[in-house]
């Protein structure tokens, strides 16, 4: 496995939002978290990305134990993500959102920063270069000068998702990527999804309300529910589970 | 002819300490109300060497702007990690208490007789060259991968650190840099009036550089750079109006922050390429003539 939570628990003062959530990504894999608005779901990104501890249990990537490391240390060990509540940085263009991601690993230091060496300037060039093949990935390039803000949602949703790729992560945790999005920008967003996941070899695991995004491209799909999981599965089976239908899918009866 | 090389000489101090102030709170977005202390921990250093120990201007310097980073990693280390707003309070504190010591320790520092004789070793050029230095030092920082992660920091400090970046890290550095870049201003500020006493390095004027650099344009180091020589030689040039100077100085202030709430220049920089730029451009359109 290529990440692994064990009974994970989670409660916000009186709140218990996450309860006994174990989940188990395989490598190359994507997988899906579907349940109702409050079910706990971006709370298990929160504490996979070391925003919160969880009160007990354990996360586990790469056979290494990553509960209670710090946000930066997670990020840099290789899971990547995004916010469901888009946060670019403002200030910043969106060439340089996606640079800020490669700026921690830059191979160049604060002295050579002060004095503006020839060096840095090299290593700046190809730091652009490398962002550049992100923007490229998601199609945003011909936008790098301007601010995150004067783009569309969608296209902020996809900048996000540049900005994560460029924090060269083994699993990538995409938090409601389609939310917002018009239909043609959502076949476009499953396309992408599933090329990083054939080219990349990037494990993905997947937040998300659009039944059609889920069902084409997860493997498998745990459903949550008042921080519990209530079913784990194929799509094919989760559509069929009474359970779910009862307290998921039920809007359709 | 020497009033306004003083002029020069205080705007250049200030351009050097502004510079300072622009690397924590334009682009890390942390408020020191403490930062002049900096400033007088610099010129007491210094002033204190040369005059007691016989010290020459290089070494006092280099001294006084370690001292400066000492104190700054000690405030530093256990504040950075406090919401921002309590980084506002805790230097505030730790500035009127370095006033308050410099008072109290009259043996050392003459209290608040303040420490004359200070050898008069900051001359036009050596200001000059200073705030040209530090301009060059801090441009560099803002372009590299540092300025850029303060910037992201400033923005949003939870995505950042998604991105992988020690937020804590990142702006303990900023604080560092703006530490030395204040202490060295104050090294050349005491070298300059030859006397310092600690009422001159109150939260006022922390304050005043915040707003020099809100003034400039929060984003833009040439705005800050413009704001200081600006609002530095305009009370100076003002003086003839008596006690209205403050008040027209702080009603243009207003005015532009009222009207043009991202500062005077915003995210402009003024850069030779676009200087050349809009030269080719002028020259272009003079060509059919
Ligand atoms: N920081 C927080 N403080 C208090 N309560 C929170 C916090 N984050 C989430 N919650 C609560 O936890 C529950 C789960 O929230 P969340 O994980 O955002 O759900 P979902 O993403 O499935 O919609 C909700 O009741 C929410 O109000
Ligand atoms: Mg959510």
């Amino acid at each position: 496995m290529i990440l692994e939570t064990i009974d994970l628990n989670k409660r916000f003062g009186g709140v218990t939002a996450v309860v006994d959530f174990s989940l188990k990504l395989p490598p190359g894999a994507i997988f899906g978290i579907i349940g109702p608005n409050g079910a706990g779901k971006t709370t298990i990104f929160n504490l996979i990305s070391g925003i919160y501890r969880p009160d007990s249990g354990k996360i586990i990537f790469q056979g290494s134990d990553i509960t209670g490391l710090e946000q930066h240390q997670i990020a840099r060990k290789g899971i990547g993500r995004t916010f469901q509540n888009i946060r670019l940085f403002r200030g910043l263009t969106v060439l340089e959102n996606v640079l800020v991601a490669l700026d921690p690993g830059a191979p160049y230091g604060l002295g050579e920063s002060l004095l503006s060496t020839p060096r840095k300037f090299k290593i700046e060039k190809s730091l652009r270069e490398r962002a550049r093949h992100y923007l490229n990935i998601v199609g945003l390039d011909k936008f790098r000068d301007l601010a995150p803000e004067s783009l569309p949602y969608g296209l902020r949703r996809k900048l996000e998702i540049a900005r994560a790729l460029a924090t060269e992560p083994q699993v990538l945790l995409l938090d409601e990527p389609a939310a917002g999005l018009n239909p043609s920008e959502v076949r476009e967003l499953i396309s992408l999804i599933s090329d990083l996941n054939g080219n990349q070899a990037l494990s993905i695991l997947l937040i998300e309300h659009r039944m059609e995004v889920v069902m084409q491209l997860c493997q498998c799909i745990y459903v949550q529910n008042f921080g519990r999981t209530l079913a784990i599965g194929p799509p094919a089976e989760i559509q069929r589970h009474p359970e779910v239908i009862k307290a998921y899918l039920g809007e359709e009866e | 002819m020497d009033m306004w090389s003083s002029i020069a000489i205080f705007t250049a101090i200030n351009v050097v300490a502004v510079t300072g102030v622009f690397v924590l709170t334009g682009l890390t977005g942390l408020f020191s109300l403490g930062q002049a202390a900096f400033m007088c921990i610099g010129a007491y250093t210094a002033g204190l060497l040369a005059t007691k120990y016989g010290w020459s201007l290089a070494p006092a310097a280099v001294a006084a702007v370690l001292l400066g980073l000492v104190a700054g990693f000690i405030v530093g280390l256990p504040t950075i990690r406090l919401r921002r707003d309590y980084i506002s309070l805790v230097t505030f504190g730790f500035g009127e208490a370095i006033a308050a010591f410099l008072n109290q320790a009259v043996n050392i520092t003459g209290g608040a007789m303040g420490l004359s004789g200070i050898p008069r070793w900051t001359t036009l050029e050596l200001a000059l060259v200073s705030a040209l230095v530090c301009l060059f030092l801090v441009w560099g920082f803002k372009n590299s991968r540092y300025g850029r992660q303060c910037l992201a920091l400033r923005s949003d400090e939870l995505a950042a650190a998604a991105m992988g970046i020690n937020v804590n890290r990142v702006k303990m550095i900023a604080f560092l840099l703006s530490a030395a870049i204040s202490a060295y201003a104050g090294v050349l500020y005491g070298f300059y009036t030859s006397y310092v006493e600690p009422v001159m390095f109150g939260w006022t004027k922390s304050a005043e550089w915040i707003i020099m650099v809100f003034f400039g344009g929060i984003n833009s180091l040439s705005g800050a750079v413009f704001a200081s020589i600006f609002l530095t030689a305009l009370p100076e040039i003002l003086r003839a109006a008596s006690e209205w100077r403050i008040v027209a100085y702080c009603t243009i202030v207003l005015f532009i922050l009222n009207f043009k709430p991202t500062g005077l220049f915003g995210q402009y920089e003024i850069s030779l390429q676009k200087l050349w730029e809009v030269w080719k451009k002028k020259a272009k359109d003079v060509e059919p003539l």
